[in-house]
């Protein structure tokens, strides 16, 4: 095992510099915290709801995808550093082999496991929204001037 | 009764060899992610028409030590709602791995008349790499998929909803690309035969053609470097940061040091990639091809360190220049891209790779030379890759379709239905 000593004299290293600096950002940096600071971020403006509790279970059908070739790779990596040796057999098998999983795949795939975001042929766009009738004065509200005098009434 | 002493027999050798190995590789790579950040700076300036850093130090090179001096004066803040273990261990969680996916880099060596990168010093046979084991892929592999745990836990334990997302963009990302990138790389060790670096840039060492680049037929190439820059979550892969949608990503909640030694781990995995790619693809420290014209008076671990370097700088630059012009994806894309683009055409290739070359150097009989063979395999795992790549267009269709048939009612326009 004395080949992996420096890597654990580096992660060791790493470690100590990490908490090095701590130390010193604690002796150097201002400490007064105050409750607006330590909210959670929020543009500015008081935080109007929690952090979610729960999240799209796109994400989770991502791991578990994952997981399948994940299990793939870790059989091909054996096979090809000894394929020559393992010759038409191996090509064959790992063939099937693959074959097996793109199937599956190809199956989650036309379930639309992997498909994020809206449809977008189902986007059709209504012919009222090109038409000339829409000009820079049909369409767009002024407001704020309600209940409000002219200018010029104001100025006499 | 004498007893064994010691439950592990040290070598104080070895110990003091350990660890000025490991600080002499802690100096050069604190050193190269400071000239990185700074070499980023001032090329993305240049490529926006702006100078760039000019004011610390020559060329403005010491800028970055003095942004990290700065950030040991700013307060360290702890949001009110983190869970503070989790919060405080993260940056660890970032930066060990960070730099211990460096050990297995081969940086220099001696390539020089058919040398095998290695140097004599006293008398002992020695490779420019901090380690060397039999498994420095997968080692590799490890390290990388640990960095993630930073920034998950790091996001999840803010107790804020931006980091929250960030951090479950990133998860599903890197998790994503990692099947990608495993399955790339796998046809580099299908041509170097090994899973130790120093053997990988051996079995690359005969020049130009021996490269993996040329030996696994570019494309393992080009989805290796796709998935890289999305495992780092650069541009334009940085949904895990995006400003305009979730502020800063996982690290919104952190500052002061905290956030530097983020920003550390994440500029020492730009240049450890880097270095990946060059010792999986271009040969890491081998010459592209000898100078016999030229007898330069170097030593030729230094020459391999050249060489090294040199194509180190082309990816930097890369990743560089991928910031500077490339838009960011939507995420929508970025899955798609990973999913049903590079991990099948990753697989495919490797198959066909695998056929080809047991077809040339075993007598498998389906023709009567070896050359037969190739191009019947070569024929069938071109059909088979159009097979699989219609039956994945026909899968990615039907998707389509039934998602539109269930999704919107078709009278109005998405958004204005109310």
């Amino acid at each position: 095992m004395s080949q992996y000593l420096p890597a654990l004299a580096l992660l060791i290293l790493a470690a100590l510099f990490a908490a090095l600096s701590f130390v010193g950002s604690r002796l150097l940096a201002p400490r007064n915290p105050t409750v607006p600071k330590e909210a959670p971020y929020e543009c500015g403006i008081i935080p109007g709801r929690e952090p979610p509790q729960r999240f799209p279970v796109r994400f989770y059908l991502v791991a578990m995808i994952f997981i399948v070739f994940d299990i793939e790779i870790i059989f091909l990596y054996p096979y090809v550093l000894v394929y020559r040796e393992l010759a038409l057999a191996g090509l064959v098998a790992i063939a099937i082999f693959a074959a097996l999983v793109f199937e599956s795949f190809v199956y989650l795939i036309s379930k639309g496991a992997l498909d994020w975001g809206p449809p977008s042929t189902a986007r059709q766009i209504d012919p009222s929204l090109v038409s000339a009738e829409r000009t820079a004065s049909t369409t767009i509200r002024k407001v704020g001037l309600e209940g409000r005098l002219p200018h010029n009434e104001v100025a006499a | 009764m004498i007893g064994q002493p010691y439950l592990i027999d040290v070598d104080w050798g070895d110990l003091v060899q350990a660890v000025i190995t490991a600080v002499i590789s802690f100096a050069v790579l604190l050193v190269s992610v400071m000239l990185m950040v700074w070499f980023e700076r001032k090329v993305v300036s240049r490529l926006q028409n702006r100078i760039g850093p000019n004011q610390a130090g020559p060329f403005g090179l010491l800028q970055t030590l003095f942004d990290g001096t700065k950030l040991f004066f700013k307060e360290d803040l702890i949001p009110a709602e983190a869970d503070r273990f989790v919060f405080k261990l993260a940056p660890y969680l970032a930066l060990v791995p960070a730099f211990l996916m460096f050990t297995i880099i081969p940086v220099a060596g001696d390539f020089s008349n058919g040398h095998d990168g290695s140097v004599m010093v006293g008398g002992e046979k020695m490779f420019f790499q901090v380690i060397d084991p039999p498994v420095g892929i997968l080692f590799f592999l490890a390290m990388s998929a640990l960095g993630v745990y930073g920034i998950m836990l790091a996001g999840w334990s803010s107790g804020s909803k931006y980091p929250l997302i960030g951090s479950v963009r990133a998860s599903a990302q890197v998790i994503s690309y990692e099947a990608a990138l495993g399955l790339a790389l796998a046809s580099v060790l299908l041509v170097t035969g090994t899973l130790s670096t120093n053997g990988i840039v051996q079995a690359q060492s005969g020049g130009f053609t021996s490269w993996a680049l040329v030996t696994t037929g570019f494309v393992p190439f080009v989805i290796f470097v796709i998935a890289g820059t999305a495992e780092l979550n650069r541009p334009p892969f940085d949904l895990v940061e995006a400003e305009q949608e979730i502020v800063g990503g996982f690290h919104t909640e952190y500052s002061s040091i905290r956030f530097a030694l983020f920003f550390l781990a994440e500029f020492m995995n730009v240049v450890t990639m880097s270095a990946i790619f060059v010792t999986l693809f271009l040969g890491g420290p081998a010459p592209a091809w000898d100078f016999p014209w030229i007898d330069l008076p170097l030593p030729g671990a230094l020459m391999g360190f050249i060489w090294f370097f040199g194509k180190l700088l082309i990816f930097l630059f890369m990743f560089v220049w991928f910031r500077a012009t490339l838009p960011r994806l939507r995420y929508d894309q970025l899955m798609d891209l990973g999913w049903k683009v590079l991990i099948p055409l990753a697989l495919g290739w490797l198959l066909v790779l695998a056929g080809i070359r047991v077809a040339q150097d075993n007598n498998i009989g389906l023709a009567d030379t070896a050359f037969g063979d190739t191009l019947i395999i070569l024929v069938i795992g071109l059909a088979g890759l159009a097979a699989g790549a219609g039956l994945l267009a026909a899968a990615i269709k039907n998707a389509r379709n039934e998602a539109s048939a269930v999704a919107l009612p078709t009278s109005g326009i998405v958004g204005m239905e109310d």
